[in-house]
């Protein structure tokens, strides 16, 4: 595996947001991890790359321990983060944002990046700031490849963009995981987000309260009633059989 | 005329050693968010230990530049690391209050050392110079101080913008959270930069030596200047702190000839406040380090 992480407690002082979860994350596998607002889906990636330090459990990564490591030594440990909001460096250029991303290996090389993401290079010399809320993600995502990650930790990547600008980002995932790149994808849309994934888990009030294959969570009633709506209710009309 | 000429021409010289102090003074505000009120008296040690090795080895003040920068800097670096760092993400009001006690040892320690007379590091050749054309007197020593100071602001600009040091810096100070997730060491970084800021402050405290007379007294007056400028120029903004301490140093130079000299001080706040009024984002407008999110 290349994240386990085994009854993990974390939280902001004394209040405690996670109880005990326990996930993991294979070589190349997508793993989507849904829920409500508030369930503490970005809490959980936070304490993964120790921006919330206060954490107990078992937090594994190509057997190597993250607990007690600080931010930068999680980052160096092979963990790339797109945290919430993207926080690009707004005032620095496309490039200076992607050279950032490679800082810690003085990796230099934007082609990768740019190949998977063609529009980032017609706009290397513009402040991030100025991008679009699709390039900001773009590069955001560009930018965490940049360190050539062994883990991939996406914060609500649909945030604030048109679906269709969505489903072209969740294409190129598939890509970067068959690289052998582990992705944890924090989604609300819970739909677009099992698509690409190949398993999931559901946590409400930091418990995990469902996990499985994507086709597993997909069939289960629970899951179908809470977070996959409409949407996939449809999809199962049109299927031969369905209803 | 040639009265007014000679004015502009000192104070752009010593509007350029101002911008020297500033810049390092508006480095700080801009990445770390610290008002360093202390910064003055950077530049005061900076000018005793120019004293020291002038009158211990017979030094020269602009060669002193080298080793008192090389010693500023390893201070800010140490201050920065074991001080401020602990206080960096407490209130503003906190920081000043640090600053501000730091200032009072550092100016107090100067004082008990070399009392609190007027001390100058005397050259053979910065009381000479030469006369242009319009019959305007250039002196060597203020005109090698500003060329001095202009050339270490370019060469600071340049590393900025232009090494993976500087990168790192900059993006530490727009966003500190997400800088220590592409693994740069934001501790270090604050402490570099703090050092940076040290040492600029102390070769312009050479310089200043070289130039003219000083006191511990006068601390309070360059933390005031910088802040001045660093405001004129736009927070954070190591242009604009080049800018408004040249503009700075042009609006003392001018007041002086026509008010008396206790006013200059009044002149340059009031400078401020009308920038301010017309252009809240200070003279070089748009602020660089446009957001600042903590993790």
């Amino acid at each position: 595996m290349m994240l386990e992480i085994d009854r993990l407690t974390a939280g902001y002082g004394r209040v405690r947001v996670l109880h005990e979860v326990s996930l993991d994350v294979g070589e190349g596998e997508i793993v989507a991890l849904v829920g409500p607002n508030g369930a503490g889906k970005s809490t959980l990636l936070r304490a993964v790359t120790a921006m919330i330090p206060d954490r107990s459990g078992t937090l594994v990564l190509a057997g190597r321990s993250l607990i007690g490591a600080s931010v930068e030594a999680v980052a160096a440990a092979g963990v790339a983060h797109v945290p919430e909001g993207r926080r690009l460096f707004p005032g620095l250029t496309v490039r200076d944002n992607l050279r950032l991303g490679g800082w810690l290996g003085r990796n230099k090389d934007l082609a990768p990046v740019l190949e998977m993401f063609p529009v980032l290079g017609d706009r290397l010399s513009q402040v991030a700031g100025s991008l679009s809320g699709g390039e900001q993600q773009m590069c955001a995502i560009a930018r965490a490849l940049m360190s050539r990650p062994k883990l991939l930790l996406i914060d609500e990547l649909s945030l604030g963009l048109a679906p269709l600008l969505v489903d072209e980002i969740l294409a190129r995932l598939g890509g970067i995981a068959a690289a052998g790149t582990g992705i944890l994808l924090v989604e609300q849309d819970a739909g677009a987000a099992l698509e690409v994934a190949h398993r999931g888990y559901v946590l409400e009030l930091g418990e995990v309260v469902l996990a499985g294959t994507t086709a597993e969570l997909a069939a289960d009633p629970r899951m179908r009633s809470a977070y996959l709506g409409g949407e996939w209710e449809a999809d199962a009309a049109s299927e031969p059989g369905g209803t | 005329m040639s009265q007014f000429l000679q004015a502009t021409v000192y104070g752009l010289l010593q509007g350029g050693l101002l911008a020297l102090i500033a810049v390092g003074f508006s480095l700080v505000w801009g990445v770390m968010n610290v008002i360093n009120l202390a910064h003055g008296a950077f530049v005061l040690v900076g000018a005793y230990l120019t004293f020291e090795l002038n009158q211990r080895f017979g030094l020269d003040p602009f060669a002193a530049i080298v080793p008192v920068g090389i010693a500023l800097f390893a201070a800010g670096y140490l201050v920065q690391r074991g001080l401020i760092n602990m206080v960096v993400k407490a209130p503003i009001f906190i920081t000043l209050l640090l600053t501000f006690g730091l200032e009072l040892v550092l100016v107090n320690g100067l004082v008990l050392l070399y009392s609190g007379d007027y001390r100058s590091v005397t050259t053979g050749y910065a009381g000479d110079g030469f006369t242009l054309l319009t019959g305007v007197r250039v002196p060597l020593g203020r005109l090698l101080a500003a060329a001095v100071a202009l050339a270490i602001t370019l060469v600071l600009v340049a590393v900025m913008r232009h090494t993976r040091t500087g990168l790192a810096i900059l993006a530490t100070g727009m966003d500190r959270g997400a800088a220590r997730l592409m693994g740069i060491r934001a501790r270090h970084v604050y402490a570099l930069t703090f050092g940076i800021a040290t040492a600029m402050a102390g070769t312009a405290g050479a310089a200043v030596s070289a130039v003219g007379t000083f006191s511990p007294a006068d601390a309070g007056r360059f933390t005031l200047f910088s802040f001045v400028a660093a405001v004129l120029g736009g927070l954070g903004n190591m242009y604009g702190a080049l800018i408004g301490g040249i503009v700075l140093g042009l609006v003392e130079a001018w007041g002086g000839q026509l008010l008396p000299g206790t006013l200059v001080n009044a002149v340059a706040f009031g400078v401020l406040v009308v920038v301010l009024a017309v252009r809240p984002q200070g003279i070089a407008g748009r602020a660089f380090y446009a957001s600042r999110v903590e993790v």
